[in-house]
């Protein structure tokens, strides 16, 4: 029983907890986490009794029932709202982390700390969470611009290249010069058409201009697969299926639209689907989206890793069932189910009786 | 589109556990409420798992709480939880033979709320452990699963006496 067993050794993705000589901090830390997963918020969301936790966390959980669990209150996911301060108190709180767990767990070792500085005294501590990966802070502004438009998918780059303010100095192979009207630097060639447009601004041309790629950008206006409008739609949340109504080719159809398996009979589609959206809607509520392919990742090793507990599950059941004590607890836990069949055939038997051939069946 | 429906309170659900969490989150989530139980012990209640590859099967013990007729004793429990954890309660069974109004003797099953459909996804081990304890000294006895233990409840010297001939130390 020492904090060197095995199953605590894998630990090392846990944050380590702060010392009982620092109570305050301790509150502080605790009141951070999720009440559900027990780890720091996660995309954190509030429901109408103004209790917290990550969105995935409370989606989880009202699937299963209606209520808040920590109050009991009646809650659903329609009354889920993103909680935006928490998120940045969390993720502040998650850099101050280690530093304010190096100064209470080691009060000599603040020199040192004063000296190297925060990061690189406690880089081995820091055991940042796997959504930090795909939100590297520092990045390019347009990234950080807006909510609305943050990456969802490893293509979104595409629609910066078309934000004409971000574009307009980097196109500076063309000559410049300044609009008559209203005194705006652009190049010259767009001028004009920026005249006519009532001096809007101008969407820069893509850079490997021709007539190609013109055509496809119409072709892509026309089948209404606009870039922008695309988007949009991607940003929305999955309405849930009707899972008892859906036939299996339709639960397929919702699956193949986001590039998962179709593999399996109608309940572990189902299962699937319903998993999918509570990752995709509970993305939808951070201010760090994974990407569709990360959320895709994340399903499959869920799937897989259930898949490894029931083999387990199956082997442990066929070894107890060697000893005559789990036998015993089997024959106990089935008893119900036993007795449920045995009468079910009687009834069958009954009636066969009755249809003229004697033929009773001696159970046991 | 037609049979998709905005109407998130369906009845029916995926015969398949609803709510899964994957089996990912459930490792994690039981490692850390080990991790608490070892950094912050109470006293008079410990988990652990059964076995270093299986994180779904614990073993618990539970010292009956001082000033009742459990006093002294130690009692072992089996926890064994589900795939959807934390969303579905863990099955827990008195391992030591308990004779108390809500815990049949046989078995070890125990009829409390909590463990039932009262269960939330806030509870861990811990607190099930702790309501375990208090259950010993203030039983339910309006729905008893050991309806002779709940009757002589009241006659709380005979039933001292009763809790220790069925008791059977680790």
């Amino acid at each position: 029983m020492d904090l060197n067993h095995p199953l605590l050794a894998s630990a090392v993705d846990l944050l380590p907890p702060f010392p009982s000589s620092h109570p305050q901090i301790q509150r502080l830390d605790r009141s951070l986490y999720c009440q559900i997963c027990k780890e720091l918020f996660s995309g954190p969301v509030s429901i109408p009794c103004g209790h917290s936790f990550c969105s995935r966390c409370i989606r989880g959980s009202l699937e299963v029932m209606k209520k808040c669990p920590s109050c009991n209150e009646p809650a659903s996911e329609g009354s889920i709202r993103r909680n935006r301060a928490l998120e940045e108190i969390v993720d502040s709180w998650e850099e101050a982390r280690p530093i304010i767990h190096g100064l209470t767990s080691n009060n000599s070792r603040k020199r040192s700390i004063m000296n190297t500085g925060p990061k690189n005294a406690f880089a081995a501590e820091s055991t940042k969470r796997p959504r930090k990966e795909s939100t590297s802070r520092s990045v390019s502004p347009v990234k950080q611009s807006s909510d609305k438009k943050e990456e969802i998918d490893g293509d979104a780059d595409d629609m910066i290249a078309l934000d004409p303010y971000t574009n307009m100095a980097e196109s500076s192979e063309d000559v410049k010069a300044s609009c008559p009207l209203c005194d705006i630097t652009m190049p010259i060639r767009d001028i004009s058409r920026h005249i006519d447009l009532g001096c809007q601004p101008i969407k820069p041309r893509p850079k490997s201009q021709g007539r190609e790629n013109l055509k496809a950008d119409w072709k892509k206006v026309f089948s209404g697969a606009g870039l922008v409008k695309g988007k949009d739609v991607e940003l929305k949340k999955i309405t849930k299926p009707n899972y008892s109504l859906a036939t299996p080719a339709e639960l397929r159809s919702v699956l193949q639209s986001y590039n998962l398996s179709t593999f399996g009979d109608k309940p572990a589609l189902a299962h699937r689907v319903q998993e999918w959206i509570l990752l995709y809607n509970s993305n939808l509520d951070t201010s760090h989206p994974k990407s569709l392919g990360a959320l895709r990742a994340k399903l499959n090793e869920a799937e897989a890793s259930r898949r490894r507990d029931k083999e387990k599950g199956r082997e442990e059941m066929a070894s107890e069932l060697k000893t005559s004590d789990g036998l015993a607890r089997y024959a106990q836990d089935t008893k119900g189910e036993f007795e449920r069949l045995r009468r079910e055939i009687m009834e069958r038997d009954k009636k066969r009786v009755g249809s003229g051939a004697e033929a009773p069946i001696e159970i046991e | 589109m037609s049979q998709f429906t905005t109407v998130q309170t369906s009845p029916h659900k995926p015969s398949v556990g609803s709510a899964d969490s994957g089996g990912l989150a459930v490792n994690k989530r039981l490692r850390k409420e080990l991790m608490t139980l070892m950094t912050s012990p109470t006293s008079g209640i410990s988990a652990f798992p059964e076995s270093e590859n299986n994180l779904f099967k614990w073993l618990g013990t539970l010292t009956g709480p001082e000033g009742t007729v459990y006093a002294g004793l130690t009692f072992r429990l089996s926890l064994s939880f589900p795939s959807e954890y934390p969303y579905k309660p863990p099955v827990i069974r008195f391992e030591t033979p308990c004779y108390h109004p809500n815990v049949a003797l046989k078995t070890g099953d125990i009829c409390l709320d909590i463990l039932q459909d009262k269960w939330s996804a806030v509870y861990s081990v811990h607190t099930i452990l702790v309501s375990l304890q208090s259950l010993l000294g203030d039983p339910n006895n309006s729905s008893p699963l050991n309806v002779e233990a709940s009757q002589s409840w009241a006659d709380q010297t005979a039933f001292k006496e009763r809790v220790l001939t069925n008791y059977r130390p680790l």
